[in-house]
């Protein structure tokens, strides 16, 4: 109470009414651009990009690309003159996504009938008649051309798993699966720091990591001129492609 | 370069070629020039007026066009011949027609003979002394002499080549781009200079182009985008094999 006081009583204030914030609206709505859209760094003139941008988002507004990283499974329906139905399913992990703009690619991975098979598809490419996510998480890596050395357990998946049903916006689980290999000679040295691989149980000897260690390059992550921040070209991309689609 | 895919399914590597600001600038007739046929001089890219002297800006004050980077010639019949000043544009080419595209290949400098013209050179091991890359013997005994024109180490690239016989699959008239089948001479951003083919197998798909030129402000409105017919656009749905 206010010290000496008007002689009036105050006028009754209630409090304030609580102010309740709903917490999934305030989760950010979950900003995925595709890879293939970040243009490469060189001296292509932007407009070269800006035509194929065009082209890419008129292919998703008629076909739908799903959201997907590496790690995931996908079932992919082409179209196939040579097949009995005119269409080919295949299965498989995605291991690698590579090229950008309309050429961008990815490749499934998986083994049938004790034979590893990897097929390169272009997300762009019209003989793709479907692309179902079966299965979603993240691995500890980009790249997992790896599981070509590991034990065949970990590339195989049924060709006819159901789609693991999952909620929308949240965050995509990531498998901390530390995968366990086939005994060396390897396709690549996976131990050396260069391809900086986080997903491999190594049952190597201290040794041969410590001697792996040598071709480490540390001064690497300093080097400036390496620096590609695409965090800007990203927003300007990710406002364009939205508008485009929304329409 | 970038992907095209045709209704079949098939992929072709595709370079785009942007037409920038090209005027005609100047009608050299068949007497003035000397040759066998009238000459039309066009002029690409703007470039500023201000670092060339005024004797070399005269050919474009003449045609009342800022001055270009690069100046060509494009031998005409009489019926083609085009009023000095007029703009061209990538519509002057129609998808399904073929095209020769001439440009200063990427320049290497000074190559050794294997690059510049394919030599096999010699083994890496099994005694050879001093000579991996080397062309080896010149010229014969009996010759006693070096012929002109031998293939030696020199300086490679940066010459004007072309390729022949391109197909036009589409060509886009809002921003003058022109979507030629294959690789093209010259690195990126790089002049160019596109002329209708002249090969003998490629004379029937070259008929009735725009003639002599698309003009902008006549009456024929175009779309924005003009594809070849076996071309697949993305607002069709999936290619299915039946």
């Amino acid at each position: 109470s206010r010290a000496g006081g008007d002689g009036k009583p105050e006028k009754f204030q209630p409090p304030p009414k609580p102010v309740i914030i709903d917490k999934q609206k305030q989760r950010a709505e979950r900003r995925f651009l595709s890879p293939e859209f970040i243009p490469p760094r060189g001296r292509t003139d932007p407009l070269k990009y800006y035509m194929e941008r065009k082209d890419m988002i008129q292919r998703r507004k008629v076909f739908n690309i799903p959201e997907f990283y590496v790690g995931h499974v996908l079932a992919v329906t082409t179209a196939d003159p040579y097949a009995n139905n005119k269409t080919n399913r295949f299965v498989g992990i995605c291991i690698q996504r590579g090229g950008k703009g309309l050429g961008a690619t990815f490749v499934l991975r998986n083994v049938i009938e004790d034979q590893g098979v990897e097929i390169c598809y272009e997300l762009y490419s019209p003989r793709i008649q479907a692309i179902e996510v079966l299965k979603l998480e993240k691995r500890l890596d980009d790249n997992l051309m790896y599981l070509r050395d590991a034990l065949p357990e970990y590339s195989t998946f049924d060709v006819n798993m159901k789609p693991v049903s999952r909620l929308d916006h949240e965050e995509v689980p990531v498998n901390k699966l530390q995968v366990r290999m086939k005994p060396k000679p390897w396709s690549k040295r996976w131990e050396r720091p260069k391809f900086n691989i986080k997903g491999i149980k190594f049952e190597l000897p201290e040794s041969k990591m410590k001697e792996a260690q040598k071709w480490s390059q540390p001064w690497l992550e300093f080097d400036m001129l390496r620096e590609y921040d695409t965090s800007k070209i990203e927003e300007k991309i990710w406002k364009e492609v939205n508008e485009e689609l929304k329409k | 370069m970038m992907p095209m895919w045709t209704k079949s399914g098939k992929k072709h590597a595709v370079t785009l070629l942007k037409v920038q600001d090209c005027h005609v600038l100047r009608y050299v007739s068949k007497e003035e020039s000397g040759g066998r046929a009238a000459k039309l001089l066009v002029g690409g890219k703007n470039v500023s007026p201000f670092f060339k002297p005024e004797s070399a800006c005269q050919i474009f004050k003449e045609a009342g066009v800022p001055r270009k980077q690069k100046v060509t010639t494009f031998n005409v019949t009489d019926d083609a011949i085009i009023k000095p000043g007029t703009p061209l544009y990538a519509a002057h080419f129609r998808p399904g027609q073929f095209v020769d595209v001439t440009a200063k290949t990427i320049g290497k400098g000074f190559q050794g003979v294997m690059k510049r013209w394919g030599f096999k050179g010699q083994p890496a091991s099994h005694g050879q002394t001093k000579t991996h890359r080397r062309p080896g013997a010149i010229s014969t005994n009996k010759a006693s002499k070096v012929y002109r024109g031998k293939k030696m180490p020199g300086k490679m690239g940066n010459v004007y080549r072309t390729t022949f016989g391109l197909k036009v699959w589409r060509i886009n008239t809002k921003h003058d781009i022109i979507y030629v089948n294959g690789c093209v001479p010259g690195h990126t951003n790089c002049l160019v200079k596109v002329r209708d083919s002249k090969l003998p197998t490629c004379k029937k798909h070259n008929k009735n182009p725009p003639f002599p030129t698309f003009f902008a402000d006549g009456d024929e409105k175009l779309p924005e985008d003009l594809f070849d017919e076996e071309i697949f656009q993305f607002t069709d749905p999936s290619v299915t094999y039946t």
